[in-house]
C-alpha cells in the first residue's frame, strides 16, 4: 500500500519536473511574439485561435490587423492544464503531422518497433550475461572467466553509436549480409511477401539495431551476476549443496541463483532508463522508425507535444520497471514482506 | 576395521604466490560408532580436512597426496559423479548453524527433501513426512518444515542441519564447529543431542572445533592440528591427564575448568604461521618453550607415547 502511495507521488512528481523543464525552455516568448507580430504570417482569427490552443492566452480579442489583446495565462492555469492532459494521456497533437500524438504513436507501429527492438535486446541480454556470469563465477579464475570479463568490459565501454557504424560498415557495407538499416524494406509498400518471408526479412532488418544494443547491455549484467554470485558460492549453503551431493549445476543454478538473483533484478530495472536512452541512439543510427528515432526528430523541430508526451512515458516505464521490481523481490525472498 | 582411515591426506591451495599447505601428512581413523574430536585454532586446516572428505573443496585446492579410505575404497581417485553418491548417504556433514548453512530462500522442509530425494526413489508426500519426523528427532516442531530458514532462531537452524545431515541414513556424519555463535545454553542443548544422536543411531562421527571442551562432551578420540599437521591424537582421557605435546598443553592451559583449584589462564606466546611458508620441520617450534635444535632440522613423527591409544609427534618423549 505504501509501495502503492510512493510510486503515485513519483508519478506526480515527474509531471511537474518535466512541466518545469518545458517552461523554462528558451523560445517559448519567442515563439509567441513570433506568432504575434510576424507580419507575414496567417490571418488575425487563426493566430488568435493558436494562441488559445497553447494556453497562452486565456482570452483573445482580436484590436487590429497584427495587434491583440491577450490575458495572459498563470504559471497555474498551464500546470493545472498540463497536470490534467498528462495523466488523461491527452498529449496534443505532434506539431510535425498535426495529428495526435498518441496516433503518431502507436497506429504509425513506432510503439511495436521499439517494444519488438528493446524486448528482443534486452531478454537476450539478460539471458546471455546472466549465464555466462554464472559460469565465469562457477570458474573464476579460468581462462574463460578472465576472457568473458574482459570482452564485456570492451563492448560496456564502447559507444553505442560507434559499434552501430562499425556494424552497419562491416556486416552491410562490405559484407552485405544485413541491411544497413530501417525496419522493413520498402517495395513491401507495393508487395508484401507471405507471413515467413516477412518474419525472415524482419529478423534481418531487427539483427543489427538488436545485436548493438545486446552487446550494450549484457556486460553490466554479466560483471553483477559474476559478483553475486561469487559471493553467493562463497557462502555455507553452496556447500551444504555439494555436500548433499547435488550436481554442480544444481547448485549453481538453483541454490546459489536464486540468492544472487536479487542485484540482478534491480540492476535490470535501474538500467531500464539507460536502455532507452541507448534505444534512442541505436535507433537513429539504424534508422530504425521507433519511439527513440521519433523522440530525436522530435527534439529537431522543437515538437513540444511529442517531447512532452515520450518524456513523460519514459519516466512512467521506469518507475513501473522499479515497482515491478519489487514485486519480484518479495517472490524471490522470503525475507521481504510488504504490507 | 574402521569406517573412515585417513593416511597421509595432504591438501594444498593454489594461489599467486605459491600452494598453501592448508593440511599436510594427516592420519587418523574413525571405527564405527565411535566420535572423533579434530580440535585446533582457526585456519589450522581442520575444516580443509573435513572439505577433503567429502571431496567439496573450493577451487584452486588440490588433495596432493595420501588416501580416504571409507568403508574399504579409497575417495581420492572417485570421480566427481562417484563421489556424489557417497555424500549424504554414506558421509554427511552438518556446517554451523549461524552461518548460512540452509539456504535463506527454500523452506526447511523442503531442502531437507531436496537430500532425502537425491538418494532415494521417495514421493514428494512420503519425504516430507519423513523431513517431518526427522525434525522430531532433533526436537523442533515438525509443523516448521513450511518455515524459511530466518523464521527459525539460531538453535533450531543448528538442529534443522542436524536432522538433514540424517536425511539420509549416514555412516558418518562430520560436524564442523557445531555449536559455535549459539549462546552456551543452547550449545549445551545441541551437544547432547548429538550425544544421544549417537548413542541411539549408532553414528560414527568426526566433530571439528576450536573448543576442547566441546569436543570432551561427545568424542571418545581426540586429535590436535597445528598449522595442518597433527601433533597429537588420542583418547580424550589421555588427552585431557597427560596432555604431551607442548601445543596441547598450551591449549589446555588457556581454559578455564569449573572443577579445581583457581589459577591464571596462559596464552602461547606468538602467532599462528603463515601457511604460506610455514615454519620448516615441526611448524610449532617458534612458538615452543621446549625447542631444540632438532625440531627446526626434521619434521618430528606421530609415534605412540605415554600410556594406551596415544600418539604425539614431538621430540620430547
Amino acid at each position: 500500500m505504501k509501495r502503492v502511495l510512493n510510486t503515485v507521488l513519483l508519478i506526480v512528481f515527474v509531471i511537474t519536473l518535466n512541466f518545469i523543464i518545458f517552461e523554462l525552455m528558451p523560445g517559448t516568448q519567442a515563439s509567441i511574439s513570433n506568432l504575434v507580430q510576424n507580419p507575414r504570417v496567417f490571418d488575425p482569427t487563426q493566430v488568435a485561435r493558436l494562441l488559445k490552443l497553447y494556453n497562452f492566452c486565456k482570452e483573445v480579442t482580436i484590436t487590429g490587423p497584427h495587434s491583440y489583446n491577450c490575458v495572459p495565462t498563470t504559471i497555474w492555469d498551464r500546470f493545472s492544464a498540463y497536470f490534467v492532459n498528462m495523466i488523461t494521456f491527452n498529449f496534443g497533437d505532434s506539431f510535425q503531422t498535426n495529428k495526435p500524438v498518441l496516433h503518431d504513436m502507436i497506429q504509425t507501429g513506432r510503439l511495436v518497433n521499439t517494444l519488438t527492438l528493446l524486448g528482443v535486446a534486452t531478454t537476450v541480454a539478460l539471458l546471455i550475461g546472466t549465464l555466462l556470469g554464472v559460469v565465469a563465477a562457477a570458474k573464476r579464475g579460468s581462462i574463460f572467466d578472465s576472457g568473458s570479463v574482459t570482452l564485456s568490459l570492451i563492448t560496456f565501454s564502447l559507444p553505442t553509436f560507434w559499434m552501430g557504424l562499425l556494424f552497419i560498415m562491416i556486416f552491410a557495407n562490405r559484407l552485405q549480409l544485413f541491411p544497413s538499416g530501417g525496419v522493413t524494406p520498402a517495395y513491401w509498400a507495393i508487395k508484401t511477401p507471405d507471413l515467413l518471408g516477412q518474419f525472415l526479412t524482419r529478423v534481418q532488418y531487427l539483427f543489427l539495431p538488436a545485436l548493438t544494443l545486446t552487446l550494450f547491455f549484457y556486460g553490466g549484467n554479466l560483471l553483477l551476476t559474476r559478483a553475486t554470485m561469487t559471493e553467493a558460492l562463497s557462502e555455507d549453503y553452496s556447500n551444504t549443496g555439494r555436500a548433499k551431493g547435488l550436481p554442480e549445476r544444481t547448485v549453481l543454478f538453483k541454490h546459489a541463483l536464486k540468492n544472487a538473483s536479487l542485484p540482478l533484478v534491480t540492476n535490470a530495472a535501474l538500467s531500464f532508463g539507460g536502455l532507452l536512452g541507448g534505444a534512442i541512439i541505436t535507433e537513429t543510427v539504424f534508422n530504425w522508425d521507433g519511439l527513440g528515432f521519433w523522440l530525436f526528430n522530435a527534439i529537431g523541430w522543437k515538437d513540444y507535444p511529442v517531447m512532452q508526451a515520450m518524456f513523460f512515458i519514459i519516466a512512467l516505464c521506469v518507475i513501473a520497471a522499479n515497482f515491478i521490481s519489487d514485486i519480484f523481490y518479495g517472490i524471490l525472498d522470503p525475507r521481504i514482506k510488504y504490507e | 576395521m574402521p569406517v573412515l582411515q585417513l593416511d597421509g591426506l595432504t591438501t594444498n591451495y593454489r594461489t599467486v604466490r605459491g600452494w598453501v599447505k592448508a593440511a599436510e601428512d594427516v592420519s587418523f581413523e574413525v571405527e564405527k560408532g565411535e566420535a572423533l574430536g579434530l580440535v585446533g585454532e582457526s585456519g589450522c586446516g581442520k575444516t580443509t580436512v573435513a572439505l577433503s572428505i567429502l571431496k567439496i573443496l573450493p577451487s584452486g585446492a588440490r588433495i596432493r597426496h595420501g588416501k580416504i579410505i571409507f568403508d574399504g575404497r579409497d575417495l581420492v581417485p572417485l570421480s566427481d559423479s562417484e563421489m556424489r553418491k557417497i555424500r549424504w548417504k554414506g558421509i554427511s556433514i552438518v556446517f554451523q548453524g549461524a552461518m548460512n548453512a540452509l539456504n535463506p530462500v527454500f523452506k526447511v522442509g523442503d531442502q531437507i527433501v531436496e537430500a532425502i530425494r537425491l538418494h532415494e526413489d521417495v514421493s514428494k508426500g512420503d519425504a516430507m513426512r519423513r523431513a517431518e519426523s526427522l525434525l522430531e528427532l532433533v526436537g523442533v516442531e515438525p509443523s516448521r518444515v513450511n518455515n524459511y530458514p530466518h523464521e527459525f532462531s539460531g538453535g533450531m537452524r543448528q538442529r534443522a542441519l542436524i536432522a538433514m545431515a540424517l536425511a539420509s541414513n549416514p555412516q558418518l556424519l562430520i560436524a564442523d564447529e557445531p555449536g559455535t555463535a549459539l549462546d552456551v545454553i543452547v550449545q549445551a542443548q545441541v551437544l547432547k543431542l548429538m550425544r544421544s544422536l549417537k548413542e541411539k543411531l549408532g553414528l560414527s562421527m568426526i566433530m571439528i572445533s576450536h573448543d576442547l571442551s566441546i569436543v570432551a562432551e561427545v568424542c571418545e578420540k581426540v586429535a590436535i592440528m597445528y598449522a595442518g599437521h597433527l601433533v597429537e591424537y588420542g583418547s580424550i582421557e589421555a588427552i585431557f591427564k597427560e596432555p604431551l605435546h607442548p601445543y596441547t598443553q598450551g591449549l589446555l592451559g588457556a581454559f578455564p575448568g569449573i572443577k579445581g583449584e583457581r589459577r591464571k589462564l596462559t596464552s602461547i606466546p606468538g602467532q599462528p604461521p603463515d601457511l604460506l611458508a610455514p615454519p620448516a620441520a615441526c611448524r610449532f617450534h617458534p612458538r615452543c618453550p621446549y625447542v631444540m635444535d632438532i625440531c627446526k632440522k626434521e619434521k618430528p613423527l606421530l609415534e605412540k607415547a605415554g600410556s594406551g591409544d596415544h600418539y604425539v609427534a614431538c621430540y620430547l618423549y
